[in-house]
């Protein structure tokens, strides 16, 4: 039992570290918390979904433009919602931040109603049910081998993004300061829409991933999700994407073994308990810097 | 204390009376429904609610997002107390008030400290786990399966041979009693706004530093507004719980800290006045929406999207609300400003 | 002269870098202090050790009470400080903008008073006293600085130079035995400097100590009875304003940035 609550933890650690960073990054740029992008989590599993029964695409493809398609998410809701406020007080942002997760969960239970759908099993590849390994007794299945790859794919490449271009070089410094980065020659609203772009593309992928994994899509998915991925990030200390990764592993096995062997009742309250220890044990979290912007109050 | 924007009010006292007399006569007379009565239960529910919640945002300039874990603990105080000690309700609204007050305390004393995005996460989660613990713990609150059989709030006249007189359902005997603890709420707010407590209060919403210099000890302070606020939501949910008489952990989503957030957004953060026009327009629109949305073919949960919209549209258009202190707004403008164009600041100097 | 307020060996390090360092000077009852050095000397810094907003490194900072007692004030919490009996302003002008001029002197009176939310709410004999005394003293700390007239304006639309007034009348408005102003005359015209500086002297006139930091060098010379230079956080010299200004090694701190010192 313990490697099976062991790898459903990596396994589900994973996808809350793809949806931490991208809060965590957002927050790196504009310190803001998009509470909007628990949606762009659902809204990829949801443009998944569609792809593969209204278009029936082949899988990949479909999860490619569901990727797509949650970056266009992400730099819209910034140029629609969030850019014209970006003088306004921290208030505002945040209020208006809650006002489009609502919004559009809201706008998604219309398009595509309240109740849970299911994920096409038919038009997963066939192989993904079947194990394709044993680690220490327990099988692990070709999709959730799948999913330790993406993530960790995924992960990589935004890695060697942030620190190997030009344009990550350029996120880093508008995190940093960015007064100094303009007047550097760096165009700041272009970085943050980069940064939404990329945010919303690794939202969207564990959407899907997660769609297809527990075989259920519905509106509200984010919520939590995004709560616990947010937990996580705080966890790795806001602001820092390594620590977003770590904290999103350190959660998700966290909870599966808090639900596997405490109570599984209170799987959702790990989160939230973790998310209040840290914030008022050790605020800036494992790599977190408390930048002066944290301090001050709204 | 007079904060200028009060003057403008001032002229208006007569409209606030006139508001007043409209309310007290409303019940009585002929074209009232029960329908109608129903919404003003609510409106006025929600002022009280709004009221309460507009201490922390409001007068101290910090988020609170967990607003409905109180609403929450004062309607499940005030439950399980009726159900299973067959309290009077006169005793259970101050019980529940100081239960809402014990739990601000609690939460607020380790919390407050942190900043402002901080805090406002931790009060979440905290109202979050509010609802967790109501659902799972089904050996206290029933859990997901409700605590029904709440009696209603009764008047007792029975010591004098007279009948024992119940406050139930949509009833005019309700909404005075709603009525009385919208006037309760507000006859607090306004003492404590003209009192050295609230201008300690606006002291460190308008500058902590400057606050701190001339003496007031932030943590107690905001502790205070979170207790005090704390105790209102309580007191808001004790009544729902005797007005309801069936309670269910779904009744306390997040979306109901969002919508009393709302309404004080919408009204003017910090103004009392325009805090109860902004429950009265929310409320409203709610209302409305119930009964236009599946005119349209659309399931009534969807009105929180228009929620969503109206806060989106008034941040970006109206930030200081429909009725904003005026001060406030200069400072929203002035805080605007220096934020734009770091370029031309640092070279300006 | 007795001392008020002791500073020994005060030293402020901020991660790598030393703002002060073994800083040592008294400041006496009674008198006017100047506190002067060029940008980034750590005058500020120190006004923020005294004050309670940072936590020396080392040293001790001794305020002597009303009562004769002793009192060491480094790493007090500045609510403790201002009780105490040391008020400050700050470089940046920190009013409460969006309240009243009268309310902002009224929030001065904060540490002197006790009412809280059941007194405010009932409406006690105590509270309603004590709000009358709030008002009065209010009302006489801004006619002492010269803002009268203008209790319900908000205060972000008064004009630069009475908000700085307002600062200080704030300030007076907790009762302090020392008063520490920073640089109260930047951004003043001639006039304005006059009128800062009658104001210091009638302040010092009532009772009340005061340590100043300031560039305008006019007015360190005006009214300061005595100089403190501070450089690269480091005493440098200590005199009368006239002896400081040809200390060689005062002039040359200063040298290049222009602060001639004509008078």
């Amino acid at each position: 039992m313990f490697i099976e609550l062991l790898l459903n933890g990596l396994t589900i650690g994973g996808i809350y570290a793809l949806i931490a960073v991208g809060y965590t990054m957002v927050y790196g740029v504009i310190q803001l918390i998009n509470f909007a992008h628990g949606e762009i989590y659902m809204l990829g599993a949801f443009f998944a979904l569609t792809f593969l029964t209204a278009l029936h695409l082949p899988f990949y493809a479909a999860f490619g433009l569901a990727m797509l398609l949650g970056a266009l998410c992400g730099v819209l809701l910034d140029i629609i919602a969030y850019r014209p406020l970006r003088n306004s007080p921290r208030l505002a942002a945040l209020i208006t931040a809650i006002g489009m997760s609502i919004f559009l969960q809201n706008l998604a239970m219309i398009i595509w109603g309240s109740r849970p759908l299911p994920f096409p099993q038919n038009d997963l590849p066939a192989y993904f049910k079947q194990p394709a390994l044993t680690v220490g007794g327990a099988p692990v299945s070709w999709l959730q081998l799948f999913i330790f790859i993406i993530t960790i794919l995924l992960m990589i490449g935004l890695y060697l993004i942030i620190h190997k271009t030009n344009t990550g070089k350029a996120m880093r410094a508008v995190a940093q300061n960015k007064t100094m980065a303009a007047l550097v020659g760096v165009n700041v609203n272009r970085i943050i829409t980069v940064t939404f772009a990329l945010a919303g593309s690794l939202g969207a992928a564990a959407g899907i991933l997660v769609g297809a994994y527990y075989n259920s899509v519905y509106p509200t998915m984010g919520y939590v999700a995004g709560v616990k991925a947010f937990a996580a990030a705080v966890l790795g200390g806001i602001g820092s994407v390594p620590g977003a990764m770590l904290g999103g592993v350190i959660l998700g096995v966290a909870e599966a073994f808090g639900a596997g062997y405490i109570s599984s009742l209170y799987r959702d309250g790990i989160s939230y308990a973790v998310l209040i220890a840290v914030i008022v044990l050790i605020p800036a979290g494992l790599f977190g810097k408390l930048s002066r912007e944290t301090k001050k109050s709204l | 204390m007079v904060e200028t924007g009060r003057r403008k009010f001032d002229k208006s006292a007569s409209l606030k009376l006139a508001a007043l007399a409209v309310a007290l006569v409303l019940p009585i007379l002929p074209f009232t429904s029960e329908y109608l009565i129903h919404v003003c239960i609510l409106i006025f529910l929600y002022m009280v609610l709004a009221l309460g919640l507009n201490v922390v945002p409001g007068f101290n300039g910090l988020l609170d997002l967990g607003y409905v874990g109180f609403y929450g603990i004062g309607a499940y105080t005030a439950g399980l107390l009726t159900v299973n000690f067959g309290l009077s309700y006169w005793l259970i609204m101050p019980l529940a008030a100081i239960n809402g007050a014990i739990w601000g305390v609690l939460l607020g004393a380790p919390t407050l400290r942190l900043t402002g995005d901080y805090f406002a996460i931790v009060t979440f989660g905290f109202s979050e786990l509010v609802v967790l613990v109501i659902t799972n713990e089904i050996w206290l609150t029933r859990g997901p399966l409700g605590l029904p059989g709440i009696e209603p709030v009764s008047i007792d006249f029975s010591w004098f041979g007279g009948p024992v007189w119940y406050l139930e359902g949509d009833t005019p005997g309700v909404y005075y009693l709603i009525l009385a603890m919208v006037l309760l709420t507000l006859f607090v707010m306004t003492r404590v706004q003209n009192s050295r407590l609230g201008r300690a209060w606006f002291a460190i919403r308008d500058d902590e530093l400057a606050a701190v210099s001339c003496g007031v000890n932030l943590l107690r302070y905001k502790v205070i507004a979170f207790a005090i606020s704390a105790a209102f939501g309580a007191l808001g949910g004790s009544f729902y719980a005797r007005w309801v008489s069936v309670l269910s952990p779904t009744d306390f989503a997040f979306w109901e800290s969002f919508l009393v957030l709302c309404m004080i957004v919408l009204g003017g953060l910090g103004n009392i006045w325009g805090v109860l026009i902004g429950a009265t327009a929310l409320v409203s629109l709610g209302e409305i929406l119930r009964v236009v949305l599946p005119l349209v073919g659309l399931p009534m949960n969807v009105r929180f999207l228009f929620y969503g919209l109206i806060m989106v549209l008034t941040m970006r258009l109206r930030p200081a609300g429909l009725l904003p202190i005026p001060a406030v707004a200069e400072r929203m403008r002035i805080v605007g400003a220096r934020r734009k164009k770091p370029v031309a600041k640092v070279f300006n100097k | 002269m007795k001392p008020i307020l002791e500073i020994k060996e005060l030293s402020k390090n901020f991660g790598g870098v030393t703002a002060l360092s073994k800083v040592s000077f008294s400041i006496y009852e009674g008198e006017i202090l100047g506190l002067i050095g060029p940008n980034g000397a750590g005058k500020t810094t120190l006004f923020n050790c005294v004050a309670g907003v940072d936590k020396p490194t080392s040293g001790r900072i001794t305020f002597h009470a009303r009562n004769g007692g002793e009192v060491s004030v480094g790493g007090k919490k500045p609510e403790h400080v201002t009780a105490l009996g040391i008020a400050r302003t700050f470089q940046n002008i920190r009013l409460f903008d969006a309240l009243s001029v009268l309310d902002n002197v009224k929030i001065g009176r904060h540490c002197r008073t006790k009412s809280n939310f059941f007194g405010a709410v009932l409406r006690t004999g105590f509270q309603r006293r004590e709000e009358r005394e709030i008002e009065e003293s209010s009302r006489e700390v801004l006619a002492f600085t010269g803002l009268t007239d203008r209790y319900e304006e908000v205060a972000s639309a008064l004009p630069y130079g009475d908000q700085r007034r307002l600062e200080i009348a704030r300030a007076l408005a907790t009762e302090p035995r020392l008063l520490m102003l920073d640089e109260p005359a930047a951004g003043m015209n001639p006039q304005e400097s006059k009128d800062l500086m009658n104001l210091i002297l009638r302040i010092r006139n009532k009772g009340v100590t005061v340590l100043l930091i300031e560039h305008d060098m006019k007015v360190v010379m005006g009214i300061c009875e005595r100089v403190v230079v501070i450089n690269h956080g480091s005493w440098l010299a200590e005199a009368g304003p006239h002896e400081v200004a040809k200390d060689p090694k005062v002039i040359e701190a200063y040298l290049g940035s222009g602060a001639a010192v004509a008078s």
